[in-house]
């Protein structure tokens, strides 16, 4: 009787003690190594944590060409360049007219804004590369407007914007700001001049302080 | 070699072609009206600079937007014109527009 009590605390010592070491290989090695669940760092430390998979991906590039056109993948898009800003104001003598274009791939999106302090003749168009302006022009928009705030994504790679007339005899301001996808603007004036302006990179707009709104 | 010359020959003449149509520019003179005679009127520009334009029966003209005779283009009034050529001087007017004397101008 005494010998088999002795047997039955041997054999609960030995079941209480595989179940504490089955404990700790599963807590220590199986959860890490399986599950990514490391309860006690031990995975971490002895670099299980990876073979479960959850680790940290390597980065995709962006995507690369000389064209800063889309990559599009349904409603997203990469584009292998970051996007410019630009702002420019026109004065409009009596009668004169601006034409003030961005340089556009197939696809490219741009976000605009412009403001006329009086009414003027306009025409949202664009020049497909490669073909004279006067018989490929396409417009997009010639409704009578003093201002406008939209996006755009190009139909075909080439110059895209605005042209604005002043129609009587006072003086006009046009203020136009933009970002987007495009790498140079183009003037052209009355006097038949044509100006190449550089576009601004992102880096001219400073980050925002941490000051919260009231 | 007879073909070779032809081909180049067409091909130069091609680039000469080319060269002429783009010379062609649509031009917008702003100004006063110095003198119109003979199918022909002199503006002084805002900038001072004087230009002969020459007009033909398809070229437009109109006062408050109405289509107006050539004989209503009078010495010292302010014009707006649109005109095609290879240079601004000599260019053919395709439209006048003779609008309110323009503040600022000459």
């Amino acid at each position: 009787m005494a010998q088999d009590t002795r047997e039955r605390q041997a054999l609960g010592r030995a079941s209480a003690a595989a179940l504490a070491v089955a404990t700790a290989v599963l807590a220590t090695v199986v959860l890490p190594a399986e599950y990514g669940i490391d309860p006690l760092g031990t995975g971490r430390a002895l670099g299980l944590t990876a073979l479960a998979g959850t680790g940290v991906e390597e980065a995709v590039p962006p995507p690369t060409g000389d064209r800063v056109a889309p990559v599009q993948a349904g409603p997203f898009a990469l584009y292998p360049a970051e996007y410019k800003v630009d702002a420019r104001e026109f004065v409009l003598g009596p009668y004169e007219y601006v034409e003030y274009k961005y340089q556009l791939e197939q696809g490219a999106t741009m976000l605009f804004s412009w403001r006329a302090d009086g009414d003027v003749i306009h025409d949202f168009h664009g020049d497909p590369e490669g073909q004279a302006s006067s018989t490929a022009a396409q417009s997009f928009d010639k409704q009578p407007r003093r201002q406008a705030d939209g996006h755009f994504v190009a139909p075909f790679a080439g110059i895209h914007g605005w042209y604005w007339e002043n129609p009587g005899g006072e003086t006009i301001r046009v203020r136009v700001a933009a970002a987007g996808f495009f790498t140079v603007a183009h003037e052209f004036h009355i006097d038949r001049t044509r100006r190449e302006r550089a576009v601004r990179p992102l880096d001219v707009i400073s980050p925002a302080g941490g000051e919260e709104t009231p | 070699m007879t073909r070779r010359a032809a081909l180049v020959s067409a091909l130069m003449l091609l680039a000469a072609g080319a060269g002429v149509v783009r010379a062609h520019e649509e031009f917008r003179i702003i100004g006063t009206l110095m003198k119109h005679a003979d199918s022909r009127i002199q503006v002084k520009s805002r900038t001072g600079k004087t230009v002969s334009i020459r007009l033909d029966k398809q070229t437009a003209i109109s006062r408050d937007k109405k289509k107006v005779d050539a004989a209503a283009l009078r010495a010292g009034q302010s014009l707006v014109v649109d005109s095609y050529g290879d240079t601004e001087d000599d260019s053919l007017a395709i439209e006048i527009r003779i609008v309110p004397p323009i503040r600022g101008g000459d």
